[in-house]
């Protein structure tokens, strides 16, 4: 194959299609190893992924008995007067795994400009980069770091700790996370979670007992929890959106190289069919001199 | 009622995590490496203050020396 690179430069028509024929196979080449590389990708993965869905099983268990607590208790959140919220966005720094993160940003921008006044704690680099442009003023505090392996309760619980020590008086807590739907879907929601006040004002609340003093630790422990509940289920969504990003690049590179094969193919027969027909007439030409 | 930990100016969930550490050091060798994996965490963050990032930190130090301030 090489060997027809190595064509004169007589004839315009045939310098192109040399060049070309070189072109597309340096495309295949390079293509050839764009799929091995997604590919890869894919496979580790779908490893990720098993783990991180029994990671999300168990924290979804264990943040919604967290709640049952606010549900039985009828818990709503405070209507606060010129009072800020806090809304926690969970991406992670990760990308290459569709539109989990931007869905969590529009998610932002399409709810936030009728809602009251709000602050933003962002988790992760990817979310931060988007948000940092159109809501950078909103932003108090970010994290990075999250989502290199499973989120571990202890990176929910270091999260929490500096949440609560931020200075705003906020009238709630929202925590914005993919909750997983199916392999396929995902959806921006909200978890709540309410401060000390919302909790003591509830309808329910002289039903459980607690005293005044340990609310703030209730407290704490349940943003915590749900902390924990949001960025495994956002770890599970954006491990399945990863699989399955890879796995249609995968496919298209599969599309691709089918594709660049036969068209390298009947390039090169062409070059060897012109050839040939150069041959047999100059022969042809010169016998009947 | 007053607990030692509050008065010392630790949160009930940095309570939490460094009772869950002494208990996880207290396993035995091969149950410890998987339980110590759980305790982890190597987060930073930043402040933000209009629209401008702050100075990236370490998380557990920063918890660390804030508590450490809170109890003096």
């Amino acid at each position: 194959m090489r060997c027809h690179s190595v064509a004169g430069t007589t004839s315009p028509s045939a310098v192109a299609t040399y060049a070309t024929l070189r072109e597309i196979e340096d495309r295949l080449k390079s293509i050839r190893n764009i799929e091995k590389i997604t590919n890869t990708m894919k496979i580790v993965a779908s490893t990720k992924l098993t783990r991180a869905q029994r990671a999300m099983t168990e924290s979804r268990k264990y943040g919604e008995t967290s709640n049952e607590v606010f549900e039985a208790a009828e818990t709503k959140p405070l209507e606060g007067e010129g009072k800020k919220q806090l809304i926690v966005v969970c991406s992670s720094d990760k990308g290459l795994c569709g539109g989990i993160h931007s869905s969590l940003s529009r998610y932002i921008r399409r709810t936030t400009p009728d809602g009251p006044p709000f602050d933003l704690v962002i988790l992760g680099e990817k979310c931060k980069a988007q948000l940092g442009r159109t809501n950078g003023q909103n932003i108090v505090l970010s994290f990075a770091g999250i989502g290199k392996d499973v989120p571990t309760f202890a990176d929910a619980q270091a999260i929490a700790d500096q949440i609560t020590q931020l200075s705003g008086d906020y009238s709630d807590v929202k925590i914005l996370y993919n909750k997983f739907i199916n392999a396929q879907s995902y959806e921006a929601a909200i978890i709540e979670a309410f401060n000390e006040e919302a909790i003591a004002a509830s309808a329910n609340f002289s039903a459980f007992e607690v005293d005044d003093e340990v609310l703030a630790n209730l407290r704490e422990y349940s943003l915590a929890n749900s902390l924990y509940w949001a960025l495994a289920e956002g770890h599970a969504c954006e491990q399945s959106a990863r699989r399955n990003a890879m796995d249609n690049a995968s496919k298209n590179a599969g599309d691709m190289i089918s594709k660049y094969q036969i068209l390298f193919n009947r390039t090169r027969q062409a070059v060897i069919t012109g050839e040939l027909v150069e041959i047999i007439t100059g022969a042809t030409a010169s016998e009947d001199m | 009622m007053v607990f030692a930990w509050k008065a010392a100016g630790l949160t009930y969930n940095r309570f939490l995590a460094v009772s869950a550490r002494a208990v996880r050091r207290s396993l035995k060798e091969e149950k410890r490496l998987v339980a110590e994996r759980r305790g982890e965490m190597d987060l930073r963050f930043a402040k933000w203050e209009d629209g401008k990032q702050g100075d990236v930190k370490h998380l557990a130090q920063a918890n660390t020396a804030a508590n450490a301030a809170s109890s003096s």
